[in-house]
């Protein structure tokens, strides 16, 4: 699904120059729900920049299903954005001005979708967090829980491939986190591929791997031998019941 | 495209956009009006004057200091001028068009008090004025030379039997005429009042005053020379005369006989024009300056909020390009809302256009604004808002998506 090869990333600015990541290499499979830890600065967000196309790198190989996208326009790239990918942030980055429905409705926008599919899939996406009865709040109207769902449901009404979610449960409280978290073990065990970075042990813990990132290298692929992996048939595990 | 949710989040921040769009309805509505005033100067200043290549016909100025023999100086004057290389006809005349000053009459379609009396310009001419002018004769014939008349106005109370009228004067004394041949106008409306038969009808002379009404169409030119001490010799210049021919002209009237005759300036009808006209010119540059002020305001307002949207938004504009927003889809949004905002501004600008149009028209005589210009000015001013709101939104475009992981 995921696979990097010596990826390399470098901010350079008039004074410094910061290797965020190093030499980066690891592999993603399809249907894995994978945790990146690190310490803080370690490069998880460089990482999950990189792989979710937000941002470009200076070296190596990086292939998103299937596909090479080290040399891609920053059109192709916004379309692979839009349609393979899902995004849930630490701040849940909600637009504050639209309500809920509008919110959600955002990805489908811009990628072209008719009105009335545009309909069906946000009101079966906010169906599917909860929150179908909503539609018309604000995002300021909403605890913080509830506008990571909207989020949640934002990235799941564009059916993606892959969802990137970074500290997704760092700006709530532990219920709410956990509900968020049984939430995306939810999604994952439907089929979707789930990288979420977190410098929470306890959450990293009920995933199916975790991938430690050291000083801009993941420095070992950590199979946890106490979760129920299968490395060859994913979907098999995802399709076992959600860890918990 | 994504019109309603720009709209609803643009209600959601109203005060700035309402400032802006009544900026612009305001923008509007003066520059309309000051572009309409400003054709409209232009235009009066613009009107032919009747003569041929103003550039090259002078209008000489003279006064004589000690007046013994007024008509032969003045014959002398003219053969002098005429010999002047260069010169390709002289005339001699009480008043020229665009000079400012001289003399004009009621004339009338009856010798009665009920006979409603048209002002009009008096021109007198020696028999080679309208050729010299370059003024085309339309209707009739010219002036035969035994018909002009020498009056001493101390002597001699006389007017001509004929006189050439202008198109302008023709229509406003016999509206329902097809022609006015042989028709007789009176030099006023009483029963003294003396008659001039007409023999032909000119195009057009510019009055010396150049008025802004109708009125500046009305001339009646009499077959005569008038031997008063001050007039206008006209000259003519040919196409390839000399550039100092000016100054032979002042020369060769200060070689004749210096203390008898003084000019009081020498100007072609090209400086007269532009003379006359300087205050339109004026009132048009004015305009201009206030209405290139007002639009550069608008236009930095523009680019002033739009930069600050922009800042403001960072963060949405990095998640909506991770959520799949190309460069396009960015400045596109900025685009939308900026003709929302200007939409509104120019729609109620159309309204205070009118207002302040109707303000005009009872001050000035202006008629009502046209439509095609309203329409060029909506478009005007929608591109400038589009123009204005461009460089923040290829800013904006140019965010990283990373801004959405980012704290900034
Ligand atoms: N835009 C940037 N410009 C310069 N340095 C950056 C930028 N973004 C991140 N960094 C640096 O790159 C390193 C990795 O950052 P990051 O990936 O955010 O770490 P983490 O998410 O693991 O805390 C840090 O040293 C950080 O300061
Ligand atoms: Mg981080």
């Amino acid at each position: 699904m995921l696979k990097m090869e010596g990826v390399q990333k470098i901010y350079r600015t008039d004074l410094v120059q910061t290797h965020a990541l190093r030499s980066l290499s690891l592999e993603v499979e399809e249907g894995e729900f994978v945790a990146v830890t690190g310490p803080s600065g370690s490069g998880k967000t460089t990482f999950l920049n990189i792989a979710g196309l937000l941002e470009t790198f200076d070296g190596g190989r990086y292939t998103l299903d299937g596909k090479d996208v080290s040399r891609l326009s920053d059109r192709e790239r916004s379309k692979i954005r839009n349609v393979k990918i899902g995004f849930i942030f630490q701040s849940f980055n909600l637009i504050p001005d639209l309500n809920v429905y509008d919110n959600v409705d955002v990805p489908l926008r811009y990628r072209g979708l008719a009105s009335g599919e545009r309909d069906r899939r946000i009101k079966e996406a906010l169906e599917r967090v909860g929150l179908a009865s909503r539609l018309k709040h604000l995002p300021s109207q909403l605890s913080g829980g509830q506008q990571q769902r909207v989020a949640i449901a934002r990235a799941l009404a564009g059916s993606p491939r892959i969802l990137f979610a970074d500290e997704p449960t760092g700006n709530l409280d532990s219920l709410m986190a956990r509900e968020v978290m049984n939430m995306l073990e939810e999604i994952n065990a439907q089929g979707t591929t789930i990288v979420m970075v977190t410098h929470d042990p306890e959450l990293a813990r009920r995933m199916h791997r975790n991938i430690h990132i050291m000083d801009g290298q993941a420095s070992d692929f950590e199979d946890r031998s106490d979760a129920p992996v299968d490395r060859i048939a994913p979907r098999a595990a995802a399709a076992a019941p959600a860890v918990g | 495209m994504e019109i309603r949710p720009i709209l609803s989040a643009l209600m959601r921040n109203k005060t700035g956009a309402l400032l802006i769009a009544a900026q612009i309805a305001l923008t509007f509505a003066i520059t309309i009006n000051a572009a309409y005033v400003i054709r409209d100067r232009l235009a009066i200043a613009a009107r032919p004057s009747g003569v041929d290549d103003e550039q090259r016909v002078l209008a000489v100025r003279y006064t004589m200091n000690s007046p013994q023999n007024i008509d032969a100086m003045a014959q002398r004057d003219l053969r002098s001028l005429q010999a002047v290389p260069g010169v390709e006809s002289v005339a001699i005349t009480n008043q020229v068009p665009l000079g400012g000053g001289g003399w004009s009459g009621s004339f009338a379609v009856q010798n009665r008090r009920e006979s409603p009396s048209v002002n009009a310009g008096m021109v007198f001419d020696d028999g080679h004025l309208l050729p010299t002018l370059g003024v085309k004769l339309v209707e009739g014939r010219y002036f035969r030379p035994d018909e002009i008349l020498v009056i001493d106005p101390n002597t001699s109370r006389d007017n001509p039997p004929t006189a050439l009228v202008t198109r302008g004067l023709a229509k406003t004394l016999f509206p329902n005429e097809a022609s006015v041949l042989g028709k007789t106008v009176y030099l006023g409306n009483t029963a003294d009042s003396p008659a001039l038969q007409i023999i032909g009808v000119v195009d057009h002379i510019e009055t010396p005053w150049a008025q802004t009404s109708e009125r500046h169409l009305n001339s009646v030119i009499f077959p005569q020379r008038l031997l008063q001490p001050y007039n206008y010799y006209v000259v003519r210049l040919r196409a390839d005369a000399a550039p100092d021919t000016r100054q032979q002209i002042l020369d060769t009237l200060a070689r004749n006989e210096p203390d008898r005759v003084t000019t009081r300036g020498l100007e072609s009808i090209a400086d007269l024009r532009a003379k006359r006209y300087r205050g339109e010119y004026a009132v048009a540059g004015l305009l201009l300056a206030v209405t290139v002020f007002l639009l550069i305001v608008t236009a930095s307002g523009i680019v002033g909020m739009a930069s600050l949207w922009v800042n403001l938004r960072r963060k949405q504009i990095g998640v909506r390009r991770a959520l799949g927003a190309t460069r396009a889809d960015i400045v596109r949004y900025f685009i939308t809302e900026n003709l929302m905002i200007s939409g509104t501004g120019v729609v109620a600008g159309l309204v205070a256009a009118q207002l302040l149009n109707a303000l005009l028209l009872r001050q000035m005589s202006l008629p009502p604004l046209p439509w095609g210009g309203l329409a060029f000015g909506v478009v005007a001013l929608l591109l400038l808002g589009v123009g204005s709101v461009l460089g923040p939104a290829m800013r904006a475009s140019r965010l990283s998506p990373a801004l959405a992981t980012r704290s900034i």
